[in-house]
């Protein structure tokens, strides 16, 4: 008698707040409750005036990062720069900004007020105007200190829009920086290690993607935030049916990541980043691409990282140091660390 | 490249057995216990906070001679082209 | 031989073209197609990342033997854990450990629930917070080969001196050498040549997978982890086949001493004795685990929560043992696929992200 213990899912796990496959299949559940014609699955969307060309967007972001600060930023650097960093990478210039505040009774007023001065900050840096928003206080226990939901709306820059479905056989990825630091950084804080010249990449994107407007062969581009670079080429491959070849040995890297990821068994590819876009473009404006972005010291790194092929559709492969070729999947759920 | 016994140095010891360790720009607290005589600036292999062995015997002689044979004989062939 | 020859990793392309060309000769003169074995998680994945796979001659095939000790952790051993977790203890663990499947759901799981699971990234860590949580049992989930085994022992030492009364550890540990020996036992087992664990030997040293070579007449070597350090084992692993000539060798740009490391043996034989244990996809193997020895029997949760690792298990279908063997591929399992999937694995081979059946699952479909 052959028995079988299924481990069916019948709740949320962390694993479907990780970015990979399970945050996939969860967002596909809500969705799946709405009408949802014409919802595209991009970082923001577009709002249709009623005929004219549609040239404002809107995003909705959530923040509940553990620790709350962390080397390079705080949740409210970040929220400011992770809502508007997913209008940057449409094309879309941030003007607004709403904030929402779950806040945590007992939450001291010395740090609300830190994180409210870095948002503040970060949002004047990036000429974005804070235009509404809310608080809410819940008993001892039920948030994390502090839960922010920021909605960003700007204009849109680029000529045409830019979305997965542009991505051509032949385009080149470009990544703006080396991936993983903002990951890479916290885990360092979690997992007790002292990594002095580390620092997240959280920052603003628009001011680094600003210059690439002028090129009309910009076909889209991505922040890689949860799940990372391998998780957001995963989605490109899937979403245009085309493969995705990557080129190790060009991948901007960072020693403290690569340190810390050997210690925690990760892999760079799959940590998050919150200041990091991968670009795709046509093959004869990759060089000027390449030069629009190094002029900013964000993005001075930034590097062919590999392009749009028309084997392995749906699937991204790299080309290894070694000469070999491995495939990068989407990660399942949580990534924990290991220890063989 | 991943491999989750990672070479360290160490940088300082304590009373208790434990020293802090330095790799790729990144410090770690490791333990000593399994270690004979350590030393700081010792190269310690460290598995899951433990050093488990000493890495100071430079390279490995099969692989050196390995090595050796290969690039001779990837000498020997662009000779011959 | 200067240092860059063997390290410049702009030489790593021209390394493997030469060691890949060594290879296919070796397998030439073999004049059969040859099937390895790599023994080590870290193996697998190494091999996975480097891409290494891809570039292996025809007339080679690698498999991933049962060289993820968390992946061989049984399903009743999982159960003992939960059932620790369900109890109010604080269970503490590798977070390998999270995913693998009890029968009733994993560790993760029940930390969803809201536990008391928590990651930690070495056994000393479970002692301070022992230390800090006196009011709380504290457990520590012992998994791990020969390399990790040393950490919990010490671990045990430090917990036994500092007399801490809330503090024990669910001992699940492993040996590589019993399971080897158990898969080779198996007079259909097709594997010509073994890639011994690197780090596991750093801790164990050569002498006790001499049998291999000497009594079993199989090729085996240790190797590193770079890419460069695998395909010199595999290289020489071909070689002993070709040549007959069947010698433990070492495969590591570094230098290890071969006689392991001593003091670590010391400790574990001090702290655990040899005991029969249970591996996932393979059943009892005998002698190859680790109990917590008499002196440190107060710390050992199976004796202090008088835990039942239960007799009779049942047979859920799976057939890893066969996998791991090289007997079948995984589709041949009945429960590839449809019931055992990366989201909810049954054996070994699925639960490891790069075991056979997992690698299979995602490369192949």
């Amino acid at each position: 008698m052959v028995q079988v213990s299924s481990m069916k899912e019948d709740a949320v796990t962390s694993g479907h707040g990780s970015g990979g496959r399970l945050t996939q299949k969860l967002t596909e559940r809500i969705l799946s409750r709405f009408e949802t014609e014409g919802f595209e699955m991009e970082d923001c969307a577009f709002l249709d005036k009623g005929g004219n060309d549609a040239d404002i967007a809107v995003t909705m972001d959530g923040f509940t990062v553990s620790p709350q600060d962390f080397p390079g930023g705080d949740i409210g650097k970040l929220a400011v720069c992770g809502s508007s960093n997913d209008l940057a990478v449409r094309g879309v210039e941030p003007r607004w900004l709403t904030l929402s505040l779950i806040i945590e009774e007992g939450l001291e007023f010395s740090l609300l007020d830190r994180y409210m001065e870095s948002a503040a900050r970060t949002a004047k840096e990036g000429n974005i105007r804070l235009i509404a928003g809310d608080t809410k206080v819940v008993p001892h226990g039920m948030a994390d200190k502090i839960f922010i939901a920021a909605c960003a709306m700007g204009k849109k820059m680029s000529s045409r829009t830019l979305q997965t479905s542009n991505l051509r056989q032949g385009d080149v990825l470009i990544l703006s920086t080396s991936p993983g630091r903002h990951g890479a950084a916290l885990a360092a804080a979690r997992f007790n290690i002292a990594a002095p010249g580390l620092t997240s990449d959280c920052a603003l994107l628009w001011p680094s993607l600003k210059p690439l407007m002028a090129l009309d062969g910009l076909r889209c581009m991505r922040d890689c935030t949860r799940g990372g670079l391998g998780t957001v080429l995963c989605e490109w491959a899937e979403g245009a049916s085309l493969g995705v070849e990557l080129v190790e040995t060009n991948l901007p890297a960072n020693r403290e990541t690569n340190a810390i990821c050997d210690i925690l068994g990760f892999d760079p590819l799959y940590l998050a980043s919150e200041g990091c876009a991968v670009v795709a473009v046509a093959p004869e404006q990759a060089e000027g691409c390449l030069d629009l972005l190094r002029q900013n010291s964000i993005s001075r790194d930034a590097a062919v990282i590999g392009r749009i092929v028309a084997d392995h559709p749906r699937m991204v492969g790299m080309k290894t140091r070694i000469g070999g070729m491995r495939c990068v999947d989407m990660p399942v759920g949580e990534i924990l660390p290991r220890i063989c | 490249m991943m491999c989750l016994a990672v070479p360290y140095t160490i940088v300082e010891i304590f009373d208790d057995g434990s020293a802090r360790a330095e790799s790729g720009g990144v410090e770690v607290e490791i333990r000593l216990d399994l270690i004979e005589d350590p030393a700081v600036g010792d190269t310690v292999l460290v598995h899951a906070g433990f050093a488990i062995q000493k890495l100071d015997r430079g390279e490995s002689e099969e692989m050196i001679a390995l090595w050796k044979e290969l690039n001779e004989a990837a000498e020997a062939s662009v000779a011959r082209v | 031989m200067p240092e860059s020859d063997l390290k410049a990793p702009r030489e790593g392309p021209a390394n493997i073209e030469a060691l890949r060309g060594k290879l296919s000769e070796y397998l030439e003169c073999a004049g059969r197609p040859l099937t390895f074995m790599e023994v080590c998680g870290t193996h697998t994945v190494a091999i996975f990342r480097s891409g290494l796979r891809s570039l292996l001659p025809e007339g080679l095939r690698v498999l991933s033997g049962p060289g993820c000790p968390v992946c061989v952790t049984d399903q009743s051993e999982i159960d003992m854990a939960l059932s620790l977790a369900k109890r109010d203890c604080v269970v503490l663990t590798y977070g390998d450990m999270l995913r693998v499947p009890g029968s009733s759901g994993s560790l993760l799981k029940m930390k969803g629930e809201g536990a008391a699971v928590e990651v930690v990234t070495s056994a000393i860590q479970s002692m301070e917070i022992a230390r800090k949580n006196p009011e709380r049992e504290v457990v520590f989930l012992g998994v791990g080969f020969e390399t990790t085994a040393p950490a919990t022992a010490v671990t045990l030492q430090q917990a036994r001196r500092n007399g801490l009364d809330n503090f024990s550890v669910l001992c699940l540990h492993k040996t590589v050498p019993a399971a080897l020996s158990a898969l080779c036992s198996n007079p259909d087992l097709r594997i010509d040549g073994f890639i011994l664990p690197g780090h596991v030997t750093v801790v164990t040293g050569l002498d006790e997978y001499a049998f291999l070579t000497k009594k079993l007449r199989r090729a085996a070597a240790v190797a590193g982890f770079e890419p460069e350090e695998i395909l010199a084992c595999m290289t020489d692993l071909a070689r002993q086949v070709a040549e007959r000539d069947f010698r433990l060798s070492v495969w590591r740009l570094k230098d290890v001493p071969i006689e392991g490391n001593p003091a670590a043996r010391r400790i574990l034989s001090e702290v655990f004795e040899p005991c029969d244990a249970r591996w996932r996809g393979l059943g009892v193997i005998a002698g190859s685990g680790c109990r917590i020895a008499e002196p440190y029997g107060e710390f050992d949760a199976v004796r202090k929560f008088g835990l039942d690792p239960a007799e009779d298990v049942v047979d859920n279908g799976c057939r890893c043992g066969e996998v791991l063997s090289g007997l079948i591929s995984p589709p041949e399992c009945e429960l590839f696929g449809r019931v055992c999937t990366p989201l909810a694995p049954v054996g070994p081979c699925m639960v490891s992200s790069e075991g056979t059946c997992g690698a299979w699952y995602r490369y192949h479909q």
